[in-house]
């Protein structure tokens, strides 16, 4: 295993370290909930838009 | 700290051969993909349509199979001796398995290429799901099941490497790309028991003569049995260079430890009892048990949707730490230069659109939209086209000079290589998509039938028709800067600069923050196994009672029988005899 | 084990959508009505298809029972539907197809409709649907099933009301 102490990549310029706990990942948020938004909204495009509106294999 | 090259040169070799494998499977794939998107858009055709499913099944083999499966034992061998900081027990047995994988390989791909020399009476124009009674030459199944005893003894190797690191390091977490290529071997083990009965059991013995008939619908369901869980063999490497390389070439720390441990004890459990996604329009298998793989497969999201969330977060942080700040403003802080990171975060950006449809693939009664129409292709050149196929070139940037000891030769074509990927892919894929849904047939050297116009709201067939032929093309392009660059940089013609050397940082939350149960590698093969009986005894059951094991099938008329090779033929009459 | 808020905010949305997936599709099934194809269709000895009631003869006919208003059988053999080129049904019409194969596996899409299924040796495939819209749907086959398999297609032809003349009439 790899040793902590030498540097992860000598061509990172780093400006800051930061920390587990002061580490907010306030921007993966946003962009995984425009991700959910956009999946449920082609989700029901499919479903109800494209698959309903054909003839479909029914139970009798 | 020297780079791995120099300190396990015997293991460094073995995983060169196996890249190297990977990337003649590539090639030849590649090519043939060249000649599919033209011929079947119609541009150019210099093949016959009857030739066309030659291409196809060597499309289909050497880069599901052959190039991804070499290239992740190879990225897995070093994985495990990186990790583990031990070279492998014994050289001459890591030897063996890639030698074992080697010569399967090229069986089954010598028998594919047969079917382009009219001469001689050796093909296997199957497809790579081989769905019987199409029949190949038999050499083609003993390769492919010789390529899988290959995969089955790598695993030995590193279970090996792992039981003798444990004696000497008792009480401490297995390392987490050791644990990563551990739980994924339990789960390739599981899941090649479904096409190594098929092939074994029942498809050679059929092919040599041994026995007259087969079961369609059980070789069929035993193939899925490995079908889908493969696609989960070529992801959960991926899924490594994401939670490791990934963060660490962002500047950044992956953002959690435990929860990756998490992700891939899910994949192990979760992969295999989801087959029957793939039949959902099978005839002779009860609704209840396609509703099972339903729900399965819609719980085997939550370990790609955790993904998504821990390496985004963990970019984030490489972002931040760089100086990154905004809602969606730290983006432009990432590494956008060095094409290992970019290929892999566009392959990544991919993978998120792939989950869409494969959430629509999954969708039990919804699957008639879209069954074996040109989306299911789309979907899968997003997840191993450019999930897989993307990480691992774009990884060779950052993994080549840890096996060769060399830098490679330049930056900025790499960069042009892993967008023009990227571009091509965008283009095809989602034109394949659209088309699709417009009703376009998979798997046809000519998806144009008399009096039928396919129409979508979702585009113009001719535009889409477009689409795909010009995105083949730059795709081909891209394969082109990558095959100049490898050779470039491999055999010191463009560069001699030494590589440096570099760690992987520690998880921001790390592994002592994991629950201890997650190493009981033995509770979690027990749940697996008990769902994958939970899922496949009855609907096999049902299949068994209805034809019987060996069905009735016998080879179909019509279908030309292959005079096979003299010697074989002498074999197969001895071996009948004795039967 | 410590989990961010986020990331058990995301954990719970990721399960609102997995859950909110496996709901719409019972609805489909529930609430619309939408039948798999499954094992009702029973199995057949496929090197000797036309023993089996339902294809003694191919095309349409009357259906036996009130499920349906006709029945549709098609034998799918290389490279042909046979039943199939074309069929003519009138609309607003339910209909049951019984599929099988005496050679290989095929597949069965009629295009601009979601009657798309497996048509495997061994099997058949009973799938029943309603057809409202006249006019010509093409059939493929959606499975590769040796070279010629680009060339395999049928035809159904959903036949205005007035215009139909009932079974074997002149429409």
């Amino acid at each position: 295993m790899s040793q902590a102490s030498e540097p992860a990549d000598p061509e990172v310029e780093m400006e800051r370290e930061i920390e587990h706990d002061e580490f907010d990942p306030i921007g993966t948020l946003v962009l995984i909930a425009i991700y959910f938004l956009i999946i449920s909204a082609l989700w029901i495009f499919m479903y109800f838009i494209e698959f309903l509106g054909r003839p479909t294999p029914m139970v009798v | 700290m020297a780079v791995f090259a120099e300190r396990y040169p015997s293991d460094a070799k073995v995983v060169r051969m196996a890249l190297g494998s990977s990337f003649v499977a590539l090639f030849l794939g590649g090519l043939m993909g060249l000649i599919q998107a033209l011929h079947r858009t119609g541009y150019l055709r210099i093949i016959d349509d009857s030739t066309y499913y030659t291409v196809l099944t060597l499309h289909g083999v050497a880069l599901v199979l052959l190039f991804t499966i070499f290239f992740l034992v190879g990225f897995f061998h070093w994985a495990v001796v990186d990790s583990l900081d031990r070279t492998s027990e014994s050289t001459r047995f890591t030897q063996l398995w890639y030698a074992l994988m080697s010569l399967g390989a090229a069986m089954s791909s010598v028998t594919i290429l047969g079917g382009f020399v009219g001469e001689v009476d050796v093909s296997a124009d199957v497809l790579y799901t081989f769905y019987t009674p199409l029949e190949a030459h038999p050499l083609f199944y003993a390769g492919l099941a010789m390529f899988l005893v290959g995969t089955w003894l790598a695993g030995v190797d590193w279970f090996r490497s792992w039981y003798n690191w444990k004696q000497s390091h008792g009480g401490e977490r297995t390392p987490l790309r050791t644990f990563m290529v551990l739980t994924t071997m339990l789960m390739w083990y599981l899941a090649t028991f479904g096409v190594a009965a098929a092939v074994l059991v029942f498809i050679l013995p059929w092919t040599l003569g041994l026995v007259d008939t087969v079961n369609p619908l059980l070789t069929r369901t035993l193939f899925w049995f490995f079908g889908h869980p493969v696609v989960y063999f070529w992801l959960m490497p991926v899924y490594m260079l994401w939670y490791v390389i990934l963060p660490k070439l962002a500047g950044g720390r992956l953002f959690s430890d435990p929860l990756a441990r998490i992700v891939f004890v899910l994949f192990l459990i979760l992969s295999v009892p989801t087959g029957i996604h793939h039949q959902y329009l099978d005839p002779g298998i009860a609704e209840g048990f396609k509703f099972l793989a339903t729900s399965n497969t819609m719980f085997l999201l939550l370990p790609s949707l955790l993904t998504a969330f821990t390496v985004v977060a963990s970019l984030e942080h490489g972002a931040r730490q760089r100086g990154g700040t905004g809602y969606v403003g730290w983006l432009r802080a990432l590494p956008w230069r060095k094409p290992a990171f970019t290929g892999m975060a566009l392959a990544g950006l991919m993978f998120a659109a792939a989950g869409f449809s494969g959430m629509v693939n999954a969708g039990l009664n919804l699957n008639y939209l879209v069954h074996n129409t040109l989306w299911v292709p789309g979907h899968f050149h997003l997840t191993v086209g450019t999930a897989v196929a993307l990480s691992f070139m774009a990884s060779t940037y950052w993994f080549l000079p840890k096996i060769t000891g060399r830098e490679i030769f330049s930056r900025r074509l790499g960069l042009a290589q892993v967008l023009t990927w990227f571009f091509g892919m965008v283009l095809m894929s989602n034109a394949m998509h659209r088309a699709g849904v417009g009703g376009v047939p998979r798997r046809t050297a000519d998806p144009t039938y008399e009096g039928v116009e396919f129409t979508s709201v979702l585009g113009n067939i001719n535009e889409l028709r477009l689409q795909i032929a010009l995105g083949g093309v730059i795709l081909s392009l891209s394969l082109v800067l990558f095959f100049t660059h490898l050779l470039l940089s491999w055999f010191d013609i463009g560069t001699s600069r030494q590589a440096t050397a570099d760690s992987i940082p520690p998880a921001l939350s790390g592994p002592e923050n994991a629950p201890k149960v997650l190493e009981n590698l033995q509770l979690w093969s027990g749940i697996a196994i008990v769902l994958v009986l939970l899922t496949y005894v009855l609907p096999i059951a049902a299949i068994v009672s209805g034809n019987g094991w060996f069905g009735s099938v016998e080879h179909p008329a019509g279908m030309v029988e292959p005079i096979w090779l003299l010697a074989l033929d002498i074999g197969r009459q001895h071996l009948a005899v004795m039967v | 084990m410590e989990i961010h808020r986020y990331e058990k905010l995301w954990f719970g949305a990721a399960l609102v959508l997995i859950v909110g997936f496996i709901a719409t599709v019972v609805y489909g099934a529930a609430g619309v009505g939408i039948s798999m194809v499954d094992d009702d269709g029973g199995t057949i000895d496929p090197n000797n298809v036309t023993d089996h009631p339902k294809f003694e003869q191919t095309g349409l006919h009357e259906a036996e029972g009130d499920d349906a208003d006709y029945e549709a059988s098609v034998i799918a053999r290389r490279f042909i539907f046979q039943g199939a080129d074309p069929l003519e049904v009138p609309e607003n019409s339910v209909i049951t197809f019984y599929i099988t194969s005496p050679d290989v596996v095929h597949g069965f899409k009629i295009v601009d409709t979601n009657a798309n299924t497996m048509v495997i040796p061994g099997q058949v495939t009973e799938m029943t649907v309603e057809f409202d819209e006249p006019g010509e749907y093409g059939i493929l086959c959606s499975e590769f099933c040796g070279a010629g398999h680009e060339n395999m297609a049928g035809q159904l032809t959903v036949v205005p009301e007035e215009e139909w003349g009932g079974l074997g009439g002149d429409s």
